[in-house]
C-alpha cells in the first residue's frame, strides 16, 4: 500500500518537473473528480453489497437498475406534465414506494400513518406530474421511489421464487433479468444515446481554487454523503433495518425471531435501487448525456461490484471505501500517467483494470478490505 | 473372493456392462445416414435462410455443447466462453484472411496492424516450410482446417489459464471470475497491446465463408465435437466430472484429483469454443470485436437451461431453440401499430396459458386449470379483442418498433424456465437407443417383482418354493404388522416383544 | 499399518485434539467412541489429509501421509466414509462404484475418448470390481439397483452404498463414521454382520467410530476413547466400559459415597449385552 502511494506521488512530482500543465490545479482537480466519481459508484456498490450479504446473490441486473434510474429521472424531468391516467399510474407505484420507506419507521404497512403517508403521496405526485414540469429534484426523488419499487418487484418476480435454489440457478435468473432489462429499456426509452443537460442550479459553472467545473462537484459528494447517512441511520437505528442485519447474519434464526425474512428482502432491494436510481440520475448529468440503455449499466455495474467485493462484499463501510478505490484508481491513476509525447497513456485501460483488480482481488483475499471470512464446513 | 462371485445373478452381470454395442454402432451409422439425407434434401430446398440457419445450429452447437461439458458436467457455472470464441476466431482470421484482404487492410492507413502482423498467414507459413501446395485456391479447404484447429489450441491455452481460478474458488465467485476473464479478453483486443494483432475496432473483414455457411462442413464439426463430448462424459473421466459437480468433497475423498479433472474440463471446453469461434468468423464472413459480446454467452446459457443441462441432447434442443429465435425472430423487431402489438401480446398469453394447460395435463398435475391458466388466458383474451375491434382508442393510435424483442422473449424464457423447470426440457435424460427399444436398466424385471419380498431380506434369496414361504412368513413374525408387499398374505399376529 | 503419534490440531484458540497415539494393526478392527464433540470426526479428518494437523505425525504402513493431498492418500489406501452421507446423489449406484476406481485408471482422457482396447478392458474390470464390491450386501445393491440413482434408494442403501464405494477404492485401510447411523436393529445386526465379512473375507483393517455400544462390543478387537480432543481410555471393549474415567465421560462424576445410579446399572449391563 505505502509502495503504492510512493510510486504515486514520485509519477505527480515528476510530472510537475516536465510540464507546468502538471500543476496543484491539475492534481488537485483530478482528486476532486474521483471523489465524485467513487461517490457514484458507492451509491451502486452498496446495492451490491446489501443484496450479497442478506441473500448471497450477486445481482447481475442491478447495473440495469441503476440505468432505469437514470432514465426515469430525465423522463419525468423531460416530458412531463403528463395527461392524468399517465400521472396517476406513475404516482401509484410512487406512493408505495413511499408508503414501503414509512413503514421502517412505523414497523407496519397498515399503520394509518403509512397510509395516510401514501394517500398523500399519491395526490401530490399526480398533481404534480400532471400540471408542471417537475424540477430536477422531485423528478430525482420520484425517481428513486420508483425504481426502488422495480427492485422490489425484480426481487418478487425472478430471485423469491428461488430461495431454496442452487445459487447457480440464481446468478443465472439475475443474468437473464439483466438482459431483460436492457432490452426492455432498448423497447421502451429509446436505442440512442440521450443528451442530459438540464438548465439548472447543480450544472452551472463553479470554480474554486482555480479548478473550473460545475456545481455538481460539489453535489455528487455531497448528496451521496447524505444518502449514505440516511441508510446508515435506517440500518441502526430502525427496527427493520435491525432485522436487515439480523437476516443478513444468519436469516433462519432472524426468523425463527419473528422477522419477516421476505419483507426484509424486499426492503433490501427497494432501499439499493433507490441509492442506484440517484446514482444513475447523477452520472447522467456528470457525464451530459445517458447512454442507450443495453450499455449504460454495463460497466459502471462491473465496477460497482468490483468495489463491493474490494471493499468487503456485505459490508456498507467496505462498498464506499471500494467504491473510493476503483474511482480513484480509474480517475486519479489516468492522471498521474496522462498522454505526453512520450507516452499513449492508460485511458484505454480503464476497463480492463477494473476486471483485473476484481479477479486479483478475489483470488487473494475475497472477504476485501473490511470483510468476513466464507469458507465452507466440512 | 470365490464366495462372494457367487452371490453376483446373471441379472446383475448383464445390467452392469454395457450391451448391445454392435447394435448401437449400427443404429447410430444408420442415424448419421438418415440425418446426411435430411440435410441433403433441406439443403436443396435452396433456401438460404434456411442454410444459414442450419449453419448456425451447428456451429453454435459446438459451442454449447463443449460449454455444456463446463457448466452442466463439472458444475462450474463458467461465464466466459464468448472470450474463447473470440480467441479461436481471431486466430483463425488472421490465419486465412486472403492476401488482397491483407493488402486491403495495409492500404488503407488506418489500421493498427503492421507488416509483420499482417504477415501471419496460413499460406506464408506453409509456403516458409515447403508445402506450397497446400498454399492454392484449391487448397483453401485444408487451410481452413488447420486455421481452425489451430485457432481452437490457443483458446485451450486460455482455458487453461481461466480454469486455475476455479482450484481455489467456488460458485457465484468462480462464475464472476470466469465472466471477467471473457470480458477482459474482448476489452484488451481492442487495446493498443493486442490492436496489432486484431486491427482493433475494425476488424478483419473478408474471412472465406463457403465454409462457414456449409451445412455441411458445419455439421461436420458438430458431429466430432459431439462424439468426443459425449465419449467423454460416458466415461470414466466424465464420471469423475460429474462426481467433483455432485460433491467435490467426497469425489476428493474417493480419489479424483480435483485440480487435473477441472482444468482438463476448461482446456476440452474452450478448444471447441475456439473451433466454434472460427466457424463463426467464417460464417459472419469477417471477424470483427462486437461479434464476441457477453450477449453470446447469454444465448448460451439460454440454449443450455432450456434444453437440459444434463444431456447433450437436451442441449442441442435448446441451441435449436435460441437459433430459431434469432434468425427468425425478425419480424417481431419491426414496426407495428400498438394494436397489432396488443394483439400479439394476448396472443403470446393464451399460447402461454395453452402450454400451461398442456404441461399440467402432461405431468399429471391438477388442477388443470390453475388460476394462473385463467389468468394469463383471460388477459390474453382481453388483450385480442381490443386490439382487433378498437386500434384507434386514445393511446393505441400510434406505432411502435420491438427493438430487442428477441431478447426479452429469451430472458423472460429463461427466468420461467429458472422457476419452473429448471433441469430444462428434457432434464438429464439422453437419447440413447436402448430407450427406443423400452430397454428400462432402472426397473426390476416381471419376475423380480414378483420376489421382491426376497430382495430386501438376503436369507430368502434361495430359489423357489414352500421352503421360501415358510421364510417369508418367519420374517414376517419378526417385524409385526406391516405385510410384504402383495403378497396377498394376511398380516401375521405380532409375537409380545 | 497406521500409526498415529503425538497428533494434534487446533483451530485459532480451540484445541480440538491434544496429544492423541494410537496404533492399529493389520487385519484388526479398532472403534473409536467418546461422546459427541470429542473430535472423533477430527481425527477421520486429520487422517486423510482434509485438515492438517498442528503437531504430530500420521504413518499409514511406514510412510507419513501429513500433508498429502485426499486424493493422494487414497492412492496409498485410506478411504472413508462420512458421518452425514456424502454420496453422489444425482448419479447411479454403479456410478457411484466406478469413480473411487478412477484414480487407477492409467489410460488418458483421449484413450477414453476413443475407447481404445486398453481403456475398455479397464473399464471392464472396473465394473467387475464395482459389483463384486456391492454383492458384500447381498441382492440390496444389486440388479436393477444398479442404475438407480441413489437419491431414490433408502437412508439404509445409501449407508450401504457409502460402505461399499469406499471399498471400491481398492484401499486396505477403511475408516467407517458412525456406519450404523439412523439404522434401526435389524438393520444394524446386519451392518455389523457385514463389517465383520469386511475383515475376514475382504482381508480390508477397519477404523471405525460409533455411538452403539452393542456394534462397537461385538466386533472391536480394541476400543479407543475420545474426550475433549484427548485419548482417555484404550483396550478391549470389556476394560473401556468398565473404566471409570469413560463412565465419567459420557456420563458424569459419581458423587462422593453415592450409591450407583440406575443409570450406570443399566450403563454397565448394556454394556456386557450382545443384544
Amino acid at each position: 500500500m505505502g509502495a503504492v502511494l510512493a510510486i504515486i506521488i514520485g509519477r505527480m512530482v515528476y510530472l510537475n518537473g516536465i510540464n507546468d500543465r502538471f500543476g496543484t490545479a491539475y492534481f488537485g482537480r483530478a482528486f476532486i473528480e474521483s471523489l465524485k466519481l467513487g461517490s457514484l459508484y458507492a451509491l451502486i456498490a452498496l446495492g451490491y453489497t446489501m443484496v450479497y450479504g442478506i441473500i448471497r446473490l450477486i445481482n447481475f441486473a442491478h447495473g440495469e437498475v441503476f440505468m432505469v434510474g437514470a432514465f426515469l429521472t430525465y423522463f419525468l424531468f423531460t416530458l412531463s406534465p403528463y395527461p392524468w391516467y399517465v400521472a396517476l399510474l406513475y404516482s401509484v407505484f410512487i406512493a408505495y414506494g413511499f408508503m414501503r420507506i414509512l413503514e421502517f419507521f412505523r414497523g407496519n404497512l397498515r399503520d394509518p400513518v403509512v397510509l395516510g403517508g401514501g394517500a398523500l403521496m399519491l395526490m401530490f405526485a399526480t398533481f404534480m406530474l400532471s400540471t408542471q414540469t417537475v424540477n430536477l429534484i422531485i423528478a430525482l426523488v420520484f425517481s428513486m421511489l420508483l425504481t426502488g419499487v422495480l427492485g422490489i418487484l425484480i426481487d418478487r418476480v425472478a430471485y423469491a421464487p428461488l430461495r431454496t435454489a442452487p445459487r447457480n440457478s440464481l446468478l443465472i435468473t439475475a443474468i437473464a433479468v439483466s438482459f431483460f432489462l436492457q432490452n426492455f429499456g432498448l423497447l421502451v426509452f429509446t436505442n440512442r444515446q440521450t443528451p442530459f443537460r438540464p438548465d439548472t442550479l447543480i450544472t452551472n459553472p463553479l470554480t474554486i481554487g482555480g479548478i473550473s467545473s460545475n456545481w455538481l462537484l460539489v453535489a455528487i459528494p455531497v448528496i451521496t454523503a447524505i444518502l449514505v447517512v440516511a441508510l446508515t441511520m435506517f440500518v441502526t437505528r430502525t427496527r427493520l433495518g435491525k432485522a436487515m442485519r439480523a437476516s443478513a447474519q444468519d436469516a433462519e434464526t432472524a426468523q425463527m425471531m419473528g422477522v419477516s425474512v421476505n419483507r426484509v428482502i424486499a426492503t433490501t432491494f427497494l432501499l439499493g435501487s433507490m441509492l442506484a436510481a440517484a446514482g444513475g440520475a447523477m452520472w447522467g448529468l456528470n457525464f451530459g448525456s445517458l447512454n442507450q440503455p443495453a450499455v449504460m449499466g454495463i460497466l459502471p455495474g462491473i465496477k460497482a461490484f468490483a468495489a463491493a467485493v474490494i471493499g468487503g462484499i456485505g459490508s456498507l463501510p467496505g462498498a464506499v471505501i471500494g467504491a473510493m478505490v476503483i474511482g480513484f484508481s480509474e480517475n486519479f491513476l489516468t492522471a498521474v500517467f496522462p498522454r505526453t509525447n512520450n507516452f499513449l497513456g492508460i485511458t484505454e485501460f480503464k476497463d480492463t483494470f477494473a476486471f483485473i483488480l476484481l479477479i486479483i482481488v478475489l483470488l487473494i483475499r475475497p472477504s476485501g478490505i473490511v470483510g468476513e471470512d466464507l469458507s465452507e464446513k466440512v | 473372493m470365490a464366495s462372494v462371485s457367487q452371490r453376483i445373478d446373471a441379472r446383475t452381470q448383464e445390467l452392469a456392462f454395457p450391451r448391445h454395442r454392435g447394435r448401437n454402432i449400427l443404429l447410430t451409422l444408420g442415424g448419421l445416414l438418415a440425418l446426411v439425407i435430411i440435410l441433403w434434401f433441406l439443403e436443396g430446398l435452396g433456401s438460404s435462410k434456411l442454410n444459414q440457419a442450419l449453419a448456425l445450429f451447428a456451429i453454435w452447437g459446438v459451442a454449447t455443447v463443449s460449454l455444456n461439458l463446463v457448466n452442466g458436467t463439472l458444475g462450474i457455472l463458467s461465464l466466459g466462453h464468448h472470450g474463447f470464441m473470440l480467441i479461436g476466431g481471431y486466430t483463425t482470421g488472421l490465419l486465412i484472411l486472403s492476401e488482397t484482404a491483407r493488402d486491403r487492410i495495409l492500404s488503407s492507413g488506418r489500421s493498427s496492424m503492421n507488416e509483420t502482423t499482417l504477415g501471419l498467414s496460413l499460406s506464408r507459413g506453409l509456403d516458409l516450410i515447403g508445402l506450397d501446395a497446400l498454399t492454392t485456391p484449391e487448397t483453401l479447404w485444408i487451410r481452413f482446417v488447420i486455421a481452425v484447429l489451430v485457432g481452437g489450441v490457443v483458446a485451450a491455452i486460455a482455458g487453461l489459464i481461466v480454469g486455475i481460478p476455479s482450484l481455489r474458488l467456488r460458485g457465484d465467485y468462480l462464475a464472476i471470475v470466469t465472466f471477467g476473464f471473457g470480458e477482459i479478453i474482448r476489452l484488451s483486443a481492442s487495446t493498443r497491446i493486442f490492436a496489432p494483432l486484431t486491427n482493433g475496432a475494425l476488424g478483419l473483414p473478408g474471412i472465406p465463408s463457403e465454409f462457414g455457411k456449409s451445412v455441411w462442413w458445419t455439421f461436420g464439426f458438430l458431429a466430432i465435437t459431439v462424439f468426443i463430448i459425449s465419449k467423454l462424459k460416458y466415461s470414466s473421466y466424465g464420471r469423475a466430472m460429474e462426481g467433483i459437480r455432485e460433491d467435490e468433497i467426497a469425489a476428493e475423498a474417493m480419489g479424483v484429483n480435483l485440480a487435473y479433472h477441472k482444468v482438463l474440463g476448461f482446456a476440452i471446453s474452450a478448444f471447441f469454443a475456439g473451433i466454434a469461434g472460427g466457424l463463426w468468423v467464417s460464417w459472419l464472413g469477417g471477424v470483427r470485436l462486437d461479434f464476441f459480446l457477453f450477449t453470446l454467452t447469454f444465448f448460451f446459457l439460454v440454449a443450455l437451461s432450456a434444453g437440459g443441462t444434463g444431456s447433450i441432447t437436451g442441449v442441442l434442443l435448446g441451441t435449436a431453440l435460441v437459433v430459431f429465435v434469432r434468425q427468425y425472430g425478425d419480424p417481431l423487431e419491426e414496426t407495428y401499430a400498438l394494436a397489432t402489438w396488443l394483439i400479439i401480446a394476448g396472443v403470446t398469453l393464451l399460447l402461454a396459458a395453452a402450454a400451461t394447460y398442456l404441461y399440467r395435463t402432461f405431468q399429471r398435475q391438477r388442477p388443470r386449470m390453475h388460476p394462473a391458466v385463467y389468468g394469463l388466458g383471460i388477459v390474453g383474451l382481453i388483450a385480442v379483442l381490443v386490439g382487433w375491434l378498437a386500434p384507434n382508442l386514445g393511446i393505441l393510435d400510434g406505432t411502435f418498433r420491438g427493438f430487442g424483442m428477441r431478447a426479452i422473449f429469451l430472458s423472460v424464457l429463461l427466468i420461467v424456465i429458472m422457476i419452473f423447470r429448471p433441469e430444462g426440457i428434457v432434464g438429464r435424460r439422453e437419447f440413447n437407443w436402448g430407450a427406443l427399444f423400452g430397454e428400462r436398466p432402472d426397473q426390476p424385471t416381471d419376475e423380480e417383482r414378483k420376489q421382491d419380498a426376497w430382495l430386501s431380506n438376503a436369507q430368502l434369496n434361495r430359489p423357489g418354493g414352500a421352503a421360501a414361504a415358510e421364510a417369508v412368513a418367519e420374517v414376517q413374525a419378526e417385524v409385526p404388522g406391516k405385510p410384504l408387499l402383495e403378497t396377498g398374505d394376511e398380516p401375521v399376529e405380532a409375537e409380545d416383544k | 499399518m497406521l500409526e498415529i503419534e503425538n497428533l494434534s490440531k487446533s483451530f485459532g484458540g480451540l484445541k480440538a485434539m491434544n496429544d492423541v497415539s494410537l496404533n492399529v494393526g493389520k487385519g484388526e478392527i479398532v472403534s473409536v467412541i467418546g461422546p459427541n464433540g470429542a473430535g472423533k470426526t477430527t481425527l477421520f479428518n486429520l487422517i486423510t489429509g482434509v485438515y492438517q494437523p498442528s503437531a504430530g505425525d500420521v504413518r499409514f504402513e511406514g510412510q507419513s501421509i501429513v500433508g498429502k493431498k485426499p486424493s493422494q492418500i487414497v492412492n496409498l489406501g485410506v478411504a472413508r466414509t462420512f458421518q452425514n452421507l456424502r454420496l453422489f446423489t444425482n448419479l447411479t449406484v454403479l456410478e457411484n462404484v466406478l469413480i473411487p476406481q478412477h484414480y487407477k485408471l492409467h489410460s488418458t482422457w483421449l484413450s477414453s475418448v476413443f475407447r481404445t482396447p486398453g481403456y475398455r478392458k479397464k473399464e471392464r474390470e472396473m465394473r467387475e470390481y464395482a459389483i463384486d464390491k456391492l454383492a458384500f450386501f447381498g441382492p440390496r445393491l444389486m440388479s436393477f439397483r444398479l442404475h438407480q440413482p441413489v437419491y431414490v434408494l433408502s437412508y439404509a442403501n445409501r449407508r450401504r452404498t457409502e460402505m461399499a464405494r469406499a471399498m471400491a477404492t481398492g484401499a486396505k485401510l477403511l475408516l467407517l463414521d458412525e456406519p450404523s447411523a439412523g439404522m434401526n436393529p435389524k438393520e444394524t445386526r446386519e451392518i455389523t454382520q457385514i463389517i465383520r465379512r469386511m475383515r475376514d473375507e475382504g482381508g480390508y483393517t477397519i477404523l471405525l467410530v460409533e455411538h452403539k455400544m452393542n456394534l462397537v462390543g461385538e466386533i472391536s478387537d480394541r476400543v479407543v476413547v475420545l474426550d475433549y480432543g484427548e485419548k482417555i481410555a484404550e483396550g478391549s471393549y470389556k476394560e473401556v466400559v468398565n473404566d471409570p474415567k469413560v463412565i465419567e465421560a459420557y456420563l458424569g462424576k459419581k458423587a462422593e459415597g453415592e450409591e450407583e445410579t440406575e443409570i450406570q446399572k443399566a450403563a454397565k449391563m448394556d454394556g456386557r449385552s450382545s443384544e
